[in-house]
């Protein structure tokens, strides 16, 4: 309010306050003076203001304007009730709901496509949730793999059996609790051959693809077979050429690592026709392990090799006995 | 002078206490208006966006959209018919251009009219305050949710447009049949969008708000035609039309499309899927995340599945002679029989077709999932199967149809009866099988014991409960529809199992994947064994209970078993082809038998096994007959059906039986048998 209009509403009320103060307010003794009262001039002002404000407000509803702008000033500060907001708060909800489930599907999915390991899909993907990959991607992923595992999910003819069929387009990899569980789907989604990856080849699997920090003797499962690594690659040089490839699928993994080869230790356990490999790398200060499998058969040939001709290797070692 | 001074007086009195009352509703007013303000609701901005939640459509396997949960979708102003516009205005409320929310002419007439003329209530909510009832408040009635109503609709009044809340008026306005705003409800009544309702149509749409059920056209047509007269009056009153178009308009007859709850495309199997999608992602992403889900129902034929069972249903009800009981149930109220029907496709498991009763919109309760009947002889397959897995039995093996009793343990002995009560002496187990003979059931599942019946049942995907008594040989523990017709499908798959399914695919609204099913079958039967009890079956089908199938002119190749149950409660047929496996049950919900007019029972043979036959019939049209696969080692011979032994030129009857590697006819006489010959043979030589 400006003080110009301040001080006409005070005057204004001060000289109602004085013509109030001068009225009088006693009893009318007759009808004259009640009619003299009523038909005068105050009165019927009022009248006419109070038909005039009645008559405005029914010809221009400023009542309800006045009203509904003020709600509308209040809109913000009032609660989201009443039966629409609710449906808008499920649908909200589901939403949100949906969002989370798309992007984690999504996500799983966009890292399963990245992977270039088995390992890889199953450590980002959660229990009970699965991935589509392509047929080619899964080929690439069951390549990585060393041969005698490989073989252990699905032979390489079988695969290649599938491929050259051209029904096989997807695959659905599931993580479950007791591993991967793999569908080879034709266009239809129907499943063309199921494969597993049981948790312990899984594990395998990833042993193989890592170097374990360490030496060979933190492996207990090498305890008493450890050979110096010349004594132990003399020996497969006596191995015929056919088998060296049945001992050492990958020797491509162990060139591509740092360092170099200072023994090899063999498992005593064969697993499903495999028994494990440990060799003990030196780079520099430090030592790994790196994991591989040979088959069973070639591997008894090759320690045939390493005892019976033991002294005779012995004696060009540079470091290491057999412990 | 003393009257003029009562009189004065008197006004005195009046015009303070007039002056009081005002005053104090004035205070009342003002307090009411702060007591209502302080949680009345916020108004939304854009007031239509509200409106707008995506809809959860379910499509059929082929592509065709079956149903929309929730969802609703705005449409402007100018994809509304004007005559439905005009009206909308006539009848709701004429003066909607003129007033601020309040339409205080009317509001005072209606309060006239309310308090002094009794049994009269009027209303005069103005579209604004309905819209805001119908957006914010629940339908209580109370002065105090009357007041906030009215404070909201000024507040809409004076934050938008007429058109945008006519707009949004005109998009939830609910017209009944599940329909809200215009466009739905004018395809849900017309098929035609909003834009091109005829003047007729515009009135019948425009009438339903006031009551949506008491003017439902589809139930209360004349109502909803007096209705339109009333809305075609008040649009000539209002001068919207001319007397003669409002003649016109009230002649013309209206093109209603079929009701859509009772006629939509499986409303049972909906139920089903909605039912799955709750469990999975929870009722609010059903209702209101707008999830785009892809069915196995193939829409043909489930209307095909809803045509063979309703019109079986009506055959069985004449044999029953049902309409002559008028009054025999509760309330003189006829009791009809009842039927399910699951069709599944053999190589996945997807469930094409299910009716879960006689009509969706008497009876949800869905009788193909949720009801577990007696299979009555419908089980005995899986005695079969075990019998020839476990006992190293074959389709030639002999027993001897006789009276047999079963001791059971801590119970009464167990003597089961023929269905004809007659005994037919030595047969094969084929034949057995065929003609449904209880007493070499019986015989088998005391040799098997039920719990390996139980386990094959299992392996056959069955998940009820089933009692390990050796009745249930017989089928006395409850089976769905759905559970049959799927473990029969393993039989038709060569001992495959595929889990029944009825999604395909769930997409979010932007089409992303949330799920879709991997068709992946299970061997859980042998391929041979199963080979020989699919020979079995069909003998049933060509020769047996089930021959009714090929007397109706079903002749591609087809296996099945017929079931009927003590007193008649029960009568089932399932059966496939090697595509598709197809269960029937029909029987009274409760407590009463399927007797005809004479009062011979209703046998599956008879009740159900005609309705497989029309449906099969219609599902199968223009497919060429498939055999089913035979599996490597299984040869076939004839034989006696009665010693078992290899068919002679003399042979009366001989039949075909189909033998795994190994199996010779003449190892396979069982014990009892023999001891029947020699028995039979020592009282012919007796004098």
């Amino acid at each position: 309010m400006s003080p110009l209009t301040q001080w006409n509403f005070l005057a204004v009320t001060r000289k109602l306050c004085i013509n109030l103060g001068t009225m009088d307010w006693s009893e009318p003794r007759n009808f004259r003076e009640w009619a003299r009262r009523v038909i005068a001039l105050r009165p019927l002002v009022l009248t006419l203001l109070i038909l005039a404000v009645v008559i405005s407000e029914l010809r221009f509803d400023w009542l309800e304007q006045a009203l509904g702008s003020y709600l509308v000033t209040t809109n913000t500060k009032r609660p989201e009730s009443g039966a629409i907001w609710e449906i808008g708060h499920r649908t909200i909800t589901a939403r949100q709901t949906l969002e989370q489930l798309v992007t984690g599907r999504q996500s799983s999915q966009r890292e399963a496509r990245g992977a270039s390991t088995f390992t890889q899909i199953a450590s980002n993907l959660p229990p009970g949730q699965g991935v589509m990959l392509s047929s080619e991607h899964f080929r690439d992923l069951y390549l990585t793999l060393p041969q005698a595992i490989a073989h252990e999910i699905v032979s390489p003819i079988e695969l290649l059996r599938l491929f050259s069929d051209g029904g096989w387009i997807r695959t659905y990899l599931e993580n479950e609790d007791y591993g991967f569980k793999i569908y080879l789907l034709n266009s239809e989604n129907r499943v063309l051959r199921e494969l597993r990856i049981p948790s312990d080849l899984l594990l395998q699997i990833k042993r193989v693809e890592i170097a374990l920090e360490g030496s060979l003797e933190d492996l207990p499962t090498f305890e008493n077979r450890i050979y110096p690594a010349d004594r132990f690659f003399r020996a497969m040089e006596a191995l015929p050429e056919e088998d060296l490839r049945s001992v050492i699928s990958q020797p491509e993994r162990l060139l591509s690592v740092p360092g170099h080869i200072v023994r090899v230790g063999i498992s005593d356990e064969a697993v499903s026709g495999f028994i494990e490999l440990g060799f003990e790398i030196e780079e520099g200060t430090r030592r790994k392990v790196i994991l591989l499998r040979g088959r069973e058969w070639a591997v008894w040939i090759l320690r045939s090799y390493l005892e019976e001709k033991g002294l005779e290797l012995n004696q060009t070692t540079g470091e290491g006995n057999e412990t | 002078m003393a009257t003029i001074g009562a009189v004065i007086r008197l006004l005195r009195t009046v015009f303070y206490m007039t002056l009081a009352v005002a005053s104090v509703g004035v205070l009342m007013c003002i307090g009411m208006f702060f007591l209502a303000v302080r949680d009345l609701p916020r108004v939304p901005e854009p007031l239509s966006r509200i409106i707008e939640t995506p809809p959860t459509e379910i499509y059929a396997a082929t592509g065709e959209r079956i149903m929309v949960i929730g969802g609703r979708e705005a449409i402007p102003l100018s994809k509304v018919s004007t005559q439905f516009i005009q009206a909308v205005l006539a009848t709701e409320d004429h003066r909607f251009w003129e007033h601020h929310g309040v339409d205080k002419l009317r509001t005072l007439k209606a309060l006239w009219v309310t308090l002094f003329e009794p049994g009269r209530i009027e209303g005069a909510s103005t579209i604004t305050q309905q819209l805001s009832k119908n957006l914010f408040f629940s339908f209580k009635r109370s002065y105090m949710r009357k007041f906030r109503e009215l404070l909201v609709a000024l507040q809409i009044e004076s934050q938008y447009s007429k058109r945008e809340i006519l707009e949004t008026y005109i998009n939830q306005i609910p017209m009944g049949v599940g329909a809200h705003g215009i466009e739905q409800a004018s395809r849900t009544f017309f098929g035609k969008p909003a834009l091109e309702l005829s003047l007729a149509e515009s009135a019948l749409l425009a009438g339903l708000p006031k009551s949506p059920t008491r003017y439902n056209p589809y139930l209360h047509y004349d109502r909803a035609k007096e209705r339109q007269r009333v809305v075609l009056s008040r649009m000539l009153a209002v001068g919207y039309i001319t007397r003669a178009q409002a003649d016109s308009a009230s002649r013309d007859e209206l093109n209603l499309r079929p009701p859509p709850s009772g006629a939509r495309t499986g409303s049972y199997f909906l139920d089903m899927v909605v039912k799955s999608l709750e469990e999975r992602y929870g009722p609010e992403v059903v209702y209101h995340g707008g999830l785009r889900v892809t069915t196995t129902l193939d829409p043909q034929l489930q209307t095909w599945a809803v045509e063979s069972l309703q019109e079986g249903l009506a055959r069985l009800e004449k044999m029953l002679g049902v309409h002559e009981q008028a009054g025999h149930g509760i309330g003189g109220e006829v009791i009809r029989p009842q039927g399910a029907l699951v069709a599944i496709e053999t190589n996945s498991g997807a469930v094409k077709a299910m009716v879960g009763g006689r009509n969706y919109v008497e009876t949800e309760y869905n009788r193909a999932v949720q009801n577990n009947r007696l299979p009555g002889s419908g089980f005995k397959p899986f005695l079969y199967y075990t019998a020839f897995e476990k006992l190293g039995l074959n389709p030639a093996t002999v027993f001897v149809d006789r009276p047999v009793t079963i001791p059971v343990a801590g119970a009464q002995d167990w003597a089961p009866r023929n269905f004809g009560l007659k005994h037919e002496g030595p047969m094969t187990l084929k034949r057995a099988l065929i003609r449904s003979v209880n007493s070499v059931a019986a015989q088998l599942v005391e040799r098997t014991g039920p719990k390996e019946v139980i386990r094959t049942a299992r392996r056959c995907g069955i998940k009820s409960h089933l009692e390990p008594v050796y009745s249930l040989a017989l089928g006395t523990s409850g089976i769905s529809p759905l559970e049959m017709a799927s473990a029969f499908a393993t039989f038709a798959n060569g001992g495959v199992r595929h889990k029944p399914f009825w999604i395909w695919r769930v997409e979010d609204a932007l089409g992303r994947v949330l799920e879709e099913r991997i068709i992946g079958g299970e061997r859980s039967l042998d391929a041979s064994i199963v080979y020989q009890v699919i020979d079995l079956m069909r003998g049933v089908v060509d020769e047996g209970t089930g021959a009714v199938v090929r007397r109706l002119g079903f002749d591609l190749p087809a296996a099945g078993k017929t079931g009927t149950t003590d007193g008649y409660y029960d009568a089932w047929f399932t059966g496939f082809t090697p595509t598709l496996s197809t269960s029937v049950w029909v029987g009274y919900d409760q407590g009463e038998g399927l007797r005809d007019i004479q009062g011979l029972g209703i046998t599956g043979g008879r009740g159900a096994a005609p309705i497989w036959a029309d449906f099969m019939l219609k599902a199968t049209q223009g497919e060429p007959p498939r055999e089913f696969a035979i599996p490597p080692h299984i040869r076939f011979e004839t034989v006696d059906p009665i010693t078992g032994r290899a068919a002679t030129e003399t042979t009366l009857n001989p039949m075909r039986v189909a033998l795994r590697e190994g199996q010779s006819l003449y190892s396979t006489i069982m014990e009892d048998e023999t001891s029947y010959y020699s028995e039979t043979e020592a009282s012919q030589v007796e004098p």
